[in-house]
């Protein structure tokens, strides 16, 4: 099988083939490896590579908090992880959001404590536009780029649920 | 004796342990969204105080009370955060007949005021940074606020009376920002504490955060413990203690302790509690100040714990129930080796630390050698919003700080926390830093790191995991897909269990 797969802004295409039981020729945009792969809990893998060095590595990969979000996690670390049709969604959604309109959505459930601009308002990239608290933290969010407030769709005390869209920039 | 904890999280599975141990039956209290915390499910009994809101649960007096009478409960241990430092709570248990396990209410009212407590320490004749004695009155005049501020000097920190985590606290670097400084820090500390009171001090720079902990007995006895290090710490708030302090010889711990117990010995402290201090400047036998006094138990108690090998929760019990404290005082003052704490939370450094609340999959927490791991959660749990986004304290001992530091490495490799972001990455980075594990930095160290580093992720993988985490993502995909089920589909919905969506329904709830 086929899989188009994106870390970090770096899409690899990767192609599986299953070569025994647990074992798996791999190629990473055409560069060959053999992995031997078995399952380590609901979310993990336990791979050993079959280049001879056998080295061994345990990964896990679980579903994040954000809708369709996939987490990967090594060694301490965790990096989201973009699979197949993910990749054109997000690359479209990318597309349009630099052209045109930009939404500065609700990251996590809380309450809008301020709205710091207003439709018609110029917004520099990284300014802040609302604070929500969550947490009993205050987190400012800022717009994703520079541009012109087309709306905003919430005043201070508003409840927000995690996506909600907040500011609308242009 | 039967403990009511008034708390939840870590804290509150860490007192329930004590107890175990004790062979003292606990009794929780619980918020909605906590029904299936672990708190509740490792205490003896648990009874509901109400709907999430903090305000309306673990900050309700008298449901607490309630629940006390209901289950037969006779003392309360009030954790920290909440009801800890919460002179009425206290009080109010004393006048229901509870055995509060902590300080007198008098104790907590008179240091929980910063004045206050900084004339107490005048009293015990230790050093307190230079400041206005009394905070200002409400109605203080502009002209009247300047003078104070030109005999302090500058830079100098506005902070509120009643403050406390950052909060109502402004540094102020000219004169002309002054005045403005003020009306917000009292504004903020208007809005946090309910009180606007605010007084100056003079900003020492380059500050380390050094505290003692101490243990006080009905009888007199006091004994203070080897030092901690808090001087990691972002936005005012610490991210890594550790015990002993790299920059504390032993003269300046006999030192420290000394005025850490005559400080206590001036307000009749009992139970536990520690004494706060800022020490200036490089040198190691510099000058000391004392800052504040926390009358609770801290969140950052287990690396006193790790380096003595004495349970300061059994004791905070122990000298509530009337004991004695018969601790030998030098095995406090002495560490064995040395501790480092990782406080572990629900937020994504990698977006300003922004917390990141949501369903934990699965939890593998660090063990093995050296390793102490205090949690309060635990995999399909799902942490919520409404309250301190710290999930778990992450302790390594070593023979020594080195030591210390190779295996908070090691353990937080191991730590695996799924379906949220947490703050290990942001610990793994920290662990490698040459000032770090050369204990060179001060308490402005990390912001200081933190603003020239802009943004660059605590993830980064190099060249070879990130080929690592393509293929086994590759792999997943194909196993899921075999079996009928997608890793991704899972977040996405209609493969959800029934339990995931419920816990991602109370996640969201509001």
């Amino acid at each position: 099988m086929t899989f188009e797969i994106e870390i970090d802004g770096t899409g690899r295409t990767v192609v599986v083939e299953p070569d025994g039981p647990g074992r798996y020729r791999v190629a990473v945009d055409g560069e060959a490896h053999e992995v031997h792969a078995e399952r380590a809990g609901e979310f993990g893998l336990s791979l050993i590579v079959g280049d001879g060095s056998h080295a061994s590595r345990e990964l896990q990969i679980a579903p994040g908090a954000a809708r369709g979000e996939l987490l990967v996690t090594l060694g301490g670390r965790t990096v989201p992880v973009i699979v197949n049709g993910r990749t054109r969604a997000r690359r479209a959604a990318d597309d349009t959001g630099r052209a045109g309109l930009q939404m500065v959505v609700a990251p996590m459930p809380g309450r809008v404590v301020r709205v710091l601009v207003s439709a018609g308002d110029e917004v520099a990239a990284r300014q802040g536009v609302v604070v929500v608290e969550a947490m009993k933290m205050e987190n400012e969010l800022r717009s994703p780029k520079a541009g012109k407030v087309k709306e905003v769709t919430v005043t201070p005390g508003t409840s927000v649920e995690a996506g909600r869209v907040l500011v609308v920039i242009e | 004796m039967k403990i009511l904890i008034a708390n939840r999280g870590e804290i509150a599975v860490r007192v329930i342990r004590a107890c175990r141990e004790m062979g003292l039956p606990t009794v929780a209290v619980y918020s909605d969204c906590d029904r299936t915390a672990r708190h509740v499910r490792e205490a003896h009994q648990a009874f509901r105080l109400g709907p999430n809101e903090a305000a309306r649960s673990y900050l309700d007096i008298d449901a607490i009370l309630d629940v006390a009478r209901r289950s037969g409960a006779d003392a309360v241990h009030p954790g920290y955060g909440f009801l800890a430092e919460n002179a009425a709570f206290a009080r109010a248990c004393r006048e229901a007949g509870l055995t509060f396990i902590g300080p007198s209410p008098e104790a907590i009212a008179r240091m929980g005021s910063k004045t206050a407590a900084r004339a107490v320490a005048i009293r015990a004749g230790v050093p307190v940074v230079p400041g206005t004695e009394r905070p200002f009155e409400p109605d203080a005049t502009g002209e009247e606020i300047v003078r104070s501020a030109d005999a302090v000097g500058y830079p100098l920190v506005v902070k509120a009376v009643a403050g406390g985590g950052g909060k109502g606290m402004r540094v102020v670097d000219e004169p002309t920002d002054l005045l403005a400084a003020i009306r917000t820090a009292r504004s903020e500390a208007g809005a946090a504490f309910g009180d606007t009171s605010v007084y100056l001090e003079r900003r020492l720079m380059r500050p380390r955060h050094i505290e003692i902990q101490l243990l006080a007995d009905h009888f007199g006895t006091v004994v203070p413990f080897v030092e901690r290090e808090c001087s990691i710490q972002r936005r005012h708030q610490k991210v890594v203690e550790e015990s002993p302090s790299i920059s504390v010889s032993v003269a300046l711990r006999q030192k420290l302790a000394a005025a850490a117990a005559a400080v206590a010995r001036t307000v009749e402290y009992t139970n536990a509690g520690t004494i706060e201090f800022l020490l200036a400047g490089d040198d190691a036998d510099g000058m000391f100040y004392f800052l504040e006094m926390n009358t609770r138990l801290q969140v950052e108690h287990s690396v006193t714990e790790m380096v003595t090998g004495l349970d300061l929760v059994h004791w905070q019990i122990r000298i509530a129930r009337g004991e004695r404290l018969d601790i030998d005082p030098d095995r406090a003052l002495t560490p064995l080796g040395h501790a480092i704490e990782c406080r572990i939370y629900a937020e994504d450094p990698d977006q300003g630390f922004m917390p990141a609340p949501g369903l934990i999959r699965a939890l593998r927490p660090a063990s093995g050698p050296g390793i102490r791991d205090d949690n309060g959660v635990n995999a399909g749990y799902a942490v919520p919003v409404y309250y301190d986004s710290m999930i778990a304290k992450l302790v390594a001992w070593g023979g020594s700080r080195d030591d210390a530091i190779a295996r908070m490495s090691r353990a937080l490799q191991e730590y695996q926390v799924l379906g949220i972001r947490t703050t290990i990455p942001f610990f793994v980075w920290l662990m490698r830093q040459t000032e770090y594990r050369g204990g060179q930095y001060d308490t402005t160290w990390l912001d200081r790191v933190m603003a020239a580093r802009q943004g660059v992720s605590f993830n980064e993988l190099d060249e070879g995991d990130t080929r690592l985490a393509t293929i086994a993502a590759a792999i997943d995909t194909l196993l899921r897909t075999r079996a009928g089920s997608s890793t991704a589909g899972l977040a996405d919905g209609p493969v959800q269990s029934l339990w995931e969506r419920a816990a991602r329904l109370e996640a969201l709830r509001s």
